[in-house]
Parts: C-alpha cells; structure tokens; sequence
C-alpha cells in the first residue's frame, strides 16, 4: 500500500491512514535497527539529496542516517558558503541537484510554504524537514509514534504542548497529527508566543504551565529560539525559566507521573531543567532513536518500493 | 480627425442624453453631434467610423456603452529606474487596454518622484498618448518618511496629489504637517493604510488561514488603527485625504462614519480585494501576495457593500507590475501585488454586476475620482471635450499572456474569462480600441 501523498509537504495533507502506515512501516524498520547489521539494501538504486537552508544538526544527521540504513546514496547541500549566497534562486539550486540524477529531495527551509512551492516546479518527492514557522511533519510523527509507545493509541490522550507555540513548526505539526489520531491538546505559554487564532486549530490555550501539566498525560515542551528574547515577546530568560520552564519541583507536585518529551536541543535551565530532561519520566533520547525509523518509512514509502528487505 | 459614434448607450447622468442610444460626432477631439435615437432601427448595429472608415461594428445583440473617460487613482509604471517591470508607454497602452482615459501614478521610481524634474520628466514621456498621466509627487523627500517633499513645485508642474506610495507616512506628526502643507494648494495626501510596526513581519491576513498555514500574519488592526490616526487627524488639520486600498469592513464602516462627521476623507479598494479573499493562500501561491493583504469574506462583502453604497468612492487598481522572476519565489521572498489594470474593469464586473448599477459603475470609475483629484469633467454633450471610456457590460473577455499590453507577468487573472469588455478609448483627440 502507498500514501496518499507523493511528497510529505505537511501532516495537514496526511490522513489518518497514512499516520498509521508510516508507524506500522516503522515498527519494522525499529527491529532492523536493533540487528547487529542495521541496514537493509531497498534503496540502493536511489539517490536521496539533504538539502539544508538552514542550519539543523540533529535533523539532518537522522535523516541521513535514515538515508544510509536503507541503502540509499546520501549528498548533503548546506546553504552556509553555497550558490545561494551567490544569489541562485531554490528552482536553480534544486534543479541542478536533480540534473546530478537524484530521485529524492529532503529541504529544511527557512520561509514557511518553500516545499509546496518547489513541489510546483520540480518532479522529484520532497520530504518537508521543516519549513519556516509552519510544519516539521517528520518530528511530529515521530513525537506521535513515541507517545504511542508509552501510552498506546493516541484517541482520548491529553497533551500539551509548552513554549514558544507562534515560531514553533514542531507545534504546528503536532497539533495536525495529534489531531488526527484524536488526541486532545492545550498549548500552554506567555500569550505573546500564543498565535491569536490556533483555538481555531482545534486546540485549547492555558497560559498557566502549572495548570497545564495538571491536566495532561504528556508535555512536549519545546525549545525557546534565544534570539527572541530582543524582540518584545518575553522579558528575560531569568522571568521565563521561573514562569514557564518545566523543574522537578513542579512536576513532584502533580498527583500522576507524565510522560516528557522535547524535540531538542535543550536549553537546559532555561525551558527545562536537567532534573526533568534526565528523569525517568523524559523519553527524550526515545524520540531521537525513533526519529530514524520514522525517516527511514516515510523515505520508503514515498519511494514506491514494495519490499522493506529486498 | 472625425469619429463617429452610433447607436452607443450614454452612461452620464449630467448628461440629457443619459440612459438614451445615440449617434456622436467627434472633430478634433470636440463633440460636434450627438443625436438621440428614438426608434432605433431593427436592424442597425453598433460601429465606431473614423474618417469615413469604418473601425469596428458590433453584431446582433452587441452594445456600446460611452461614459465619461475612466480614472485609475493609483498605479505604478516603474520609470524612470524600473523599466524592466513597466514602462509608462507600456503602461499608459495598458490603461488605455483596461479602459482608463486618466492615470495617477505612484512615486515607486528610481529616483522617487519626488521633484519638479522628475515630474517633468514623466509628463514628457506620457505627452502625446490617448491616456493622460496624473503623477502624484512623494509626500516626503524620496518617500523616506523623514522630512516634507517640494509638494509646491511639484504641484506647480503637474503633481495632483502627494503619497509615499508603498511606504505610508509612519510618524504621525510628519503626517500631520503634510495635511496641513497641502492646505495651501488644496491638494490631497493620498495614504495606505498599513501601520508598519504591527504589520512587520508579517506575510498575509492573520486569521483562521494564517494560524493553519503557519505564515506569520499581518493583523487588521495595522489597518483600522492607520485608519483611525489619519481621519483624526484630517478632524484636527481640516485637511483632505484619500485611502487608498481599503481592505477590510471595519476600514468601510470607520469611514462611513467619518464622512458622516464631515471629515473630507474619500477611499478606493482594489479590483483584488473585490473578487478575492486569504482563501487563496492555501497553496502558499505567491500570486496573491499583496499589501494590504486578502482577507476573509466578510471584509469581502462589506467591500461590495460599500461599493453599492458609495462609501467606497472610486476604484484604484494597485497596479504593480513585476517580472517573472520577481514572484516565482518562495512566499516570503516573492514581491509584493498585481499587475491587473488592463483587467481591472473585467474583475470588478464579473464581482458586483448583481450588485451595483451601471450608473454607480460609472460614478466610481469617471465622476468621483474627478471630484477628489480636480480633474475636468467632461459631460456628453455637443460642443464639451470628447473624453469617452467605450465599453460592454454584456460580453466577456479574457486577458492573456498573448493579448496583454502589460510588460508585467504578475496576474492571476490571466488567462480567465471574465464579464465586461473595453472596446477603447477616445481622449487627448485619440481613438484607442482593442483589437
């Protein structure tokens, strides 16, 4: 079976099918990563090019990983010392990848929109690995797929999500995907990174944390961008680590144990401190070693092969 | 020069021949004859003859409407500096294409229009075409925003109303001196609504499609609180102003109520925020990145609703020419607006002939931009300068890539079948008609 989709632009054009696909696809593609030879030959016929405009580590070192563990030729493109800075346009820059006979394109990007504009101007697949302020649909899956490892299905399900909600594509992306497997949500924040209009999403705000991580099963509390503290959105990290940042104190006062989880990299002190982040209750790493499987299915899926051995 | 006008239906209700078919002569750019039809003959179609010749003739069922010249208050040709995107000769044949007899321009030029050599500059350039050009000077020098502009020299040459264009007067104490500046010369600021702090950043409407969309919004309020600013301190100068692409129904409904306070204050929307609406972000199309931004369909029908009612007084096409390449970009780096006003006509009437007159079509597009802008008016009548729009409500037409005179590329209108047809134009003693 195949998706729905040619490319992964977005969780908004994946239904609930294909969420559930790519997770089947990844339980498998978890045991091969568990072997002692943590490859399998399906893509060896494919050349898969990383195309970064914006810096990442962490993504970009999954995605490549995810890349290799299938068989695939991997080439990385950063934008940093590239024909970007030299004025070439994202259909030039692209299309001369392609030209190089790549038959699939991985794009971090920093203007919310860039892969459905490419998707317009090019033929190859295009997995979205963030695009500006709107979608990171491989971390939302792969946050979905190890909040189901703990809890089960997802349906019913309480989770908030802490922090910088308005510049956070990791927010958007899990609001869709939980969503759509019937999860319920709160985002919880100071109201300046709160967009105006996300109950519109289907999702609730509260602005008091304390609150919000009395009510749900899981916290995704996620990174605050430094820079943002210089542009009028919240007065200092000292005010911000006190108010919204997540410590043991807080969640020893709670009357349940919940599940945290962050899509890293942490600041630690700062939106967590390392008593949670180092806990028992954190599946942090557990998101970063899911984060390959989850690559690796939605690379295969999309590549049309029909055997995740062969 | 002779032409000849028969069986065409006057739209000009100065004129006794208003709502009446007609024959009309026209020597030497004068209206030498003009003779109602009583009993038209069964038979007898429309033509347009010049010199004897005959240069169009409508078959069964075609119309010739003729109206007063048509004015476009607010367009850009991006010369001098920006020939690449418009030229005015480019411009003015596509003015003269959409209908319009008159066009105010923007000062978006390199160097800003923005002294009496570059209006002089742009008037020798327009001088000896069917579309007369109307440049408006920069309120501020190059349209910075810092200091006031030579609006006297520039008014003195040519300039009939003064703006920053794109780039709206931000400090509210510079606006309010270049209120009371144009007092002297009875001229008009002509400003955008868009307060530039709230809108920073910002890359369409903020609402439902943004907040799905994940694109940074422009909130309304950097419209309505432009808006409020202005019309309090036209209340305080006695000055006049002009709004120039209202986008939203609290806009209307804050200058419906200002009017009615007496605050000479007057507005124009574009042809886009008419017909469309944020709904067409969805696949992130840089095509319908403009500024003011789209927004939802209530602010829609309240832009039609106060074009029926007149609090909308004229029509202004926000025409922004660019190339190709300019918008094939990703969102956030694509250029800004449409170049739509050779189609402008054709928008507006396949959006509002359910709701609008012929007459109000006609009130927005000839008589109230004459009024705000003191351009002659020019009824028709025997003896009265012939400066005549020729148009059709009842056919359609679809401007393409082929047809247009436009050098820009930017228009998501190309290619569409949309109501109403311009056969030309007659003005400056020049007959334009389209092909």
């Amino acid at each position: 079976m195949a998706l729905s989709v040619k490319h992964l632009l977005g969780i908004k054009e994946l239904n609930a099918q294909d969420i559930e696909q790519i997770f089947q696809t990844a339980d498998n593609f978890k045991q091969v990563l568990q072997r002692p030879i943590k490859k399998v030959p399906t893509l060896r016929d494919t050349t898969v090019a990383n195309i970064f405009f914006e810096n990442s580590t962490r993504t970009r070192l999954s995605f490549e990983l995810a890349e290799k563990r299938l068989g695939a030729d991997v080439v990385n493109f950063s934008a940093s010392g590239s024909s970007v800075s030299k004025g070439e346009t994202l259909i030039d820059t692209v299309n001369n990848i392609l030209a190089m006979k790549v038959d699939m394109v991985v794009m971090r990007h920093s203007a919310s929109g860039a892969p459905w504009f490419l998707a317009q101007h090019i033929d190859a697949s295009i997995v979205n690995a963030g695009d500006g302020t709107n979608e990171h649909p491989t971390q939302a899956l792969l946050d979905a797929y190890s909040m189901r490892e703990q809890l089960g299905n997802l349906k019913g399900k309480r989770v908030a999500i802490l922090g910088d909600i308005m510049h956070s594509r990791v927010a958007l992306s899990n609001i869709y995907c939980l969503n759509k497997l019937g999860a319920e949500v709160v985002v919880s924040g100071p109201p300046t990174l709160i967009p105006k209009h996300i109950e519109s999403l289907g999702v609730k705000v509260e602005y008091n944390v304390k609150k919000a991580l009395e009510w749900c099963d899981v916290a995704n509390v996620l990174r605050i961008q430094l820079e943002r503290q210089h542009k009028p959105l919240f007065s200092t990290l000292r005010e911000y680590a006190l108010y919204y940042g997540v410590n043991k104190q807080m969640l020893d006062s709670l009357e349940k144990d919940i599940v945290i989880m962050h899509p890293g990299p942490i600041n630690r002190g700062v939106e967590i401190n390392s008593d949670v982040a180092d806990s028992k209750q954190s599946i942090i790493l557990n998101q970063v070693e899911n984060g390959v499987a989850i690559r690796m299915a939605v690379i295969y899926l999309l590549s049309g092969k029909r055997d995740m051995n062969e | 020069m002779q032409v000849k006008i028969n069986k065409a239906r006057v739209i000009d209700t100065r004129s006794a021949f208003h709502d009446q078919l007609v024959d009309l002569s026209i020597e030497n750019g004068i209206i030498t004859e003009i003779k109602a039809i009583k009993k038209p003959a069964a038979r007898s179609f429309p033509s347009i003859t010049v010199d004897g010749v005959e240069s169009w003739k409508g078959t069964a069922g075609a119309e010739i409407m003729i109206s007063n010249g048509w004015v476009d208050v607010f367009a850009d040709y991006r010369e001098p500096g920006l020939e690449h995107k418009e030229t005015i000769e480019s411009g003015l044949n596509a003015a003269a294409a959409g209908g319009f007899a008159h066009v105010l321009v923007a000062p978006n030029t390199q160097p800003a229009i923005s002294s009496k050599s570059v209006i002089q500059f742009i008037l020798q350039k327009a001088s000896g075409h069917a579309v007369t050009l109307h440049p408006m000077g920069a309120a501020t020098q190059n349209a910075e925003g810092k200091e006031l502009a030579e609006m006297m020299d520039m008014s003195a040459n040519g300039a009939v109303a003064f703006t920053d264009g794109w780039k709206p007067i931000q400090n509210a104490n510079l606006m309010l001196k270049a209120l009371e500046y144009v007092k002297a010369l009875e001229g008009t600021i002509v400003q955008m609504p868009i307060d530039a702090a709230l809108a920073s950043g910002g890359l369409m409407h903020e609402g439902i499609n943004s907040t799905a969309l994940g694109m940074p919004g422009i909130p309304l309020l950097a419209e309505t609180l432009a808006i409020y600013r202005d019309i309090e301190l036209v209340r305080y100068t006695g000055s006049k102003l002009h709004i120039t692409g209202v986008s939203s129904a609290e806009s209307v409904a804050m200058i419906r109520k200002a009017k009615a306070d007496g605050i000479a204050v007057t507005c124009s929307v574009t042809p886009y925020h008419l017909a469309l609406t944020d709904d067409m972000l969805t696949s992130y199309d840089s095509a319908y990145k403009v500024s003011p931004p789209l927004r939802t369909e209530a602010d829609r029908l309240a832009l039609v609703a106060a074009m029926a009612d007149g609090t909308i007084d004229c029509i202004a096409s926000h025409h922004r020419p660019h190339e190709w390449d300019a918008k094939t970009k990703e969102f956030e780096y694509a250029a800004d607006g449409m170049a739509v006003q050779e189609s402008s006509f054709n928008i507006i009437w396949d959006t509002l002939k359910e709701y609008i007159s012929t007459e109000r079509l006609v009130d927005a597009l000839a008589v109230q931009p004459r009024n705000i802008f003191g351009i002659e008016h020019n009824p028709i009548e025997k003896g009265g300068n012939a400066s005549l729009t020729l148009f059709s409500t009842t056919d359609s037409y679809t401007t393409t890539t082929a047809n247009k005179k436009s050098v820009a590329m930017n228009s998501p209108f190309l290619d569409k079948q949309l109501s109403g047809r311009i056969l030309g134009i007659f003005n400056n003693n020049k007959l334009h008609l389209n092909k």
